[in-house]
């Protein structure tokens, strides 16, 4: 992991942007350093899109503090475009052109010389697995291969901040794994990179740190191996060889479960120690149990507590 | 603003244009009703001539001008009137307004690949111009500063409609607006000119002396004739009211016109030689009169009614001499329409300026 340097990154403090009477960012805050992955999570409307279209240098805040790669997004907006790349949760992409002239293009408009546009075209196809759709017409690629184009687009000049706008939305799971490892190189080689997903079950195992918002302010940020442990109970789910003396246990001892499916039966837990005495009693019981975990994660859990 | 990214975007929107629709087929049709019109105009013509007047190019090529003019008008405001608002319902405008290209790049840009399209369209009547040519009485200086005329009034139609499509978010409105723009530029100067001339149409008093002979100067006629002539002769002033349009006040109107403008711009068609004029009246003499061609230039009098139009009124009703030197409408013309031309394109690229503090209604940025 690469050392943080003053300035680099990404700071907003305090950003606030209204659409007539809509009241879309009301003050976020929001750090993201180099060599790490910061997922920005928040329910649909929550502006994450408004303040991410802020840091790309698109939309001039009405309030707050900024800056991206340590230059100011509204003052120095070309100094940041030259090191901030963003991709939007549409695809944005001409349906007539190639994937190869594309990015050909976008890094003509990056200001690369011919051949090094050519040259860095050739790398991304590769590292999007497009190399044998690189010179079909955008619109016959598949929706994951247009999201790895646009995600492409958005390395063409390798930045040094990365701003990702639902960049997993619609992939299938292999392609889900394979953006999660490609982000997490990216910040291995030194990119502060901001992933907004609804996706938690991915952000758990990609995010260094996770910045919550609801309605437009920050509601909690947090290195995601220091989240907050969960006053709240969550779901967890059990499985046995004979479900029925599962069931039958539970109603026994108390416990507050939901009807059994195939794939198990969930039951309302406040905490791990309370999860570990039920499975202590239950195995005491000589139920078969095979199964015992939680449902949706710590991310999730966290997530479902902040935001209302 | 630079050149590389002005170049960048004009080539990545002519790529994409050229991809997108059937330019074959449409760049042919263009062609293929020129070219029955310059047949049927050619036809005309020869109706008129009996096969003995010179210059029959004159004609053909006023007329094609004329009509080249008015189907570019209809061509070229559909070459841009979507080209922004456009791009912002694809969501690609974004992605272009965070790469390095400026504001300017891109409008400048789109504006280069809308009008060089217009321009395409131009150029392909050039083979009709050139047999225009071979029918005599066009000089290639006229064909020059028309063509050249026409170019620069397409850049002002394709740099408003881009104008149009970076105010509004719905490219069906900007599309409307467009063809209503060029709508105003033509037959909207010419109503308000003749709505402002009769407007301003004054009422003047006209003043002239009754001079009544003297029995001296009828001489050898009888008395009780000139008793007749002198009885009804009151000597003294006399005075009466009448109107008279002050075109004079009201002319500049029709100054923005593309049709006034390529018309009064065209230079002059050659003076008649001396040779010609003597075979033609010596064809008077024997009684064969014939329409001059020269006469009928469709450019040449469309130019001369306009600037007509400057002279200051005198008793009532505006004297045309041809021998007067008359002053020209179309520097005004031409003004006017590289002024809102420029006005468009720095509009646009304003409306284009990223990060922007304000969004056009029910626009989304990306």
């Amino acid at each position: 992991m690469t050392q943080m340097h003053p300035g680099d990154g990404v700071v907003a403090t305090g950003v606030q942007r209204r659409f007539g009477a809509v009241e879309a960012v009301r003050g976020i805050d929001l750090t993201a350093r180099p060599g790490e992955v910061t997922a920005l999570v928040g329910p649909n409307g929550a502006g994450k899109t408004t303040l991410l279209l802020v840091l790309a240098t698109l939309l001039v805040p009405d309030a707050g503090h900024v800056r991206v790669a340590g230059h100011d997004p509204i003052t120095e907006s070309d100094a940041v475009r030259a090191r901030m790349g963003w991709s939007p949760d549409t695809f944005g992409l001409y349906d007539n052109l190639t994937s190869r002239e594309y990015l050909e293009f976008v890094g003509a408009a990056m200001r690369l010389t011919k051949p090094a546009a050519r040259t860095r075209a050739g790398e991304l196809l590769e590292l999007a697995h497009l190399v044998d759709k690189a010179d079909a017409p955008v619109h016959t690629l598949s929706r994951g291969q247009k999201q790895r184009l646009g995600l492409s687009r958005a390395l063409v000049h390798d930045p040094q901040v990365l701003l990702l706008d639902e960049p997993a939305a619609g992939l299938d799971p292999r392609a889900r794994v394979e953006l999660r490892n490609l982000l997490r190189q990216l910040a291995h080689d030194g990119a502060a990179v901001i992933v907004s997903s609804h996706l938690l079950g991915d952000l758990e195992e990609l995010a260094d740190r996770v910045v919550f918002v609801d309605r437009g302010v920050t509601v909690g940020e947090h290195r995601l191996d220091e989240l907050p442990k969960g006053s709240q109970s969550r779901p967890w789910r059990l499985r046995a060889l004979d479900m029925d003396v599962l069931v039958t246990a539970l109603t026994r001892n108390g416990y507050d479960h939901d009807a059994p499916t195939p794939a198990g039966v969930d039951v309302r837990l406040a905490n791990d120690e309370a999860a570990a005495a039920l499975l202590a009693g239950l195995i005491r019981d000589g139920v078969p149990v095979v199964a015992c975990q939680p449902l949706g994660g710590q991310l999730e859990a966290t997530y479902l507590e902040l935001t209302q | 603003m630079t050149p590389n990214g002005i170049a960048t975007v004009a080539h990545q929107e002519f790529k994409l244009r050229i991809r997108a629709g059937r330019w074959r087929w449409l760049l042919g049709v263009w062609f293929a009703v020129l070219l029955l019109f310059t047949v049927l105009v050619t036809l005309a013509v020869e109706q008129i001539d009996d096969g003995q007047a010179k210059d029959t190019g004159i004609v053909i090529y006023g007329s094609l001008v004329l009509f080249v003019l008015g189907l570019s008008l209809l061509v070229v405001p559909a070459l841009a009137a979507q080209s922004v608002n456009g791009d912002r319902e694809r969501g690609t405008l974004a992605t272009l307004q965070v790469t390095r290209l400026t504001a300017g790049d891109i409008a400048v840009g789109k504006l280069v690949d809308a009008w060089g399209t217009g321009i395409v369209f131009l150029l392909l009547t050039l083979p009709l111009v050139g047999y225009a040519m071979t029918r005599g009485g066009v000089t290639a200086g006229r064909v020059l500063v028309v063509t050249l005329v026409i170019a620069l009034l397409l850049g002002t139609i394709s740099a408003v409609s881009l104008c149009l499509s970076s105010l509004l978010s719905r490219t069906t409105t900007s599309g409307v607006l467009a063809y209503l723009a060029v709508f105003a530029l033509t037959v909207g100067t010419l109503i308000s000119f003749g709505l402002a001339t009769a407007i301003t149409t004054e009422k003047y008093t006209e003043t002239s002396e009754n001079h009544c002979p003297s029995r001296t100067d009828l001489p050898g006629m009888p008395t009780a004739e000139q008793d007749k002539i002198l009885s009804g002769c009151l000597p003294g002033t006399q005075s009466f009211e009448s109107t008279r349009a002050r075109t004079d006040r009201t002319w500049w109107l029709l100054a923005p016109n593309p049709f006034v403008v390529v018309a009064d711009a065209a230079p002059k068609i050659p003076a008649e030689t001396a040779a010609d004029r003597a075979a033609r009246q010596a064809r008077e003499e024997r009684g064969q009169y014939q329409t001059e061609l020269r006469d009928v230039d469709p450019l040449g009098s469309l130019g001369r009614s306009v600037r007509t139009l400057r002279d200051r009124p005198e008793r009532g009703f505006t004297y045309s001499s041809e021998q007067q030197e008359r002053k020209a409408v179309w520097p005004y013309g031409i003004a006017a329409n590289v002024l809102l031309g420029v006005g468009a394109v720095w509009l646009t690229t304003r409306q284009l300026h990223t990060p922007s503090r304000v969004l056009p209604r029910g626009q989304r940025v990306a």
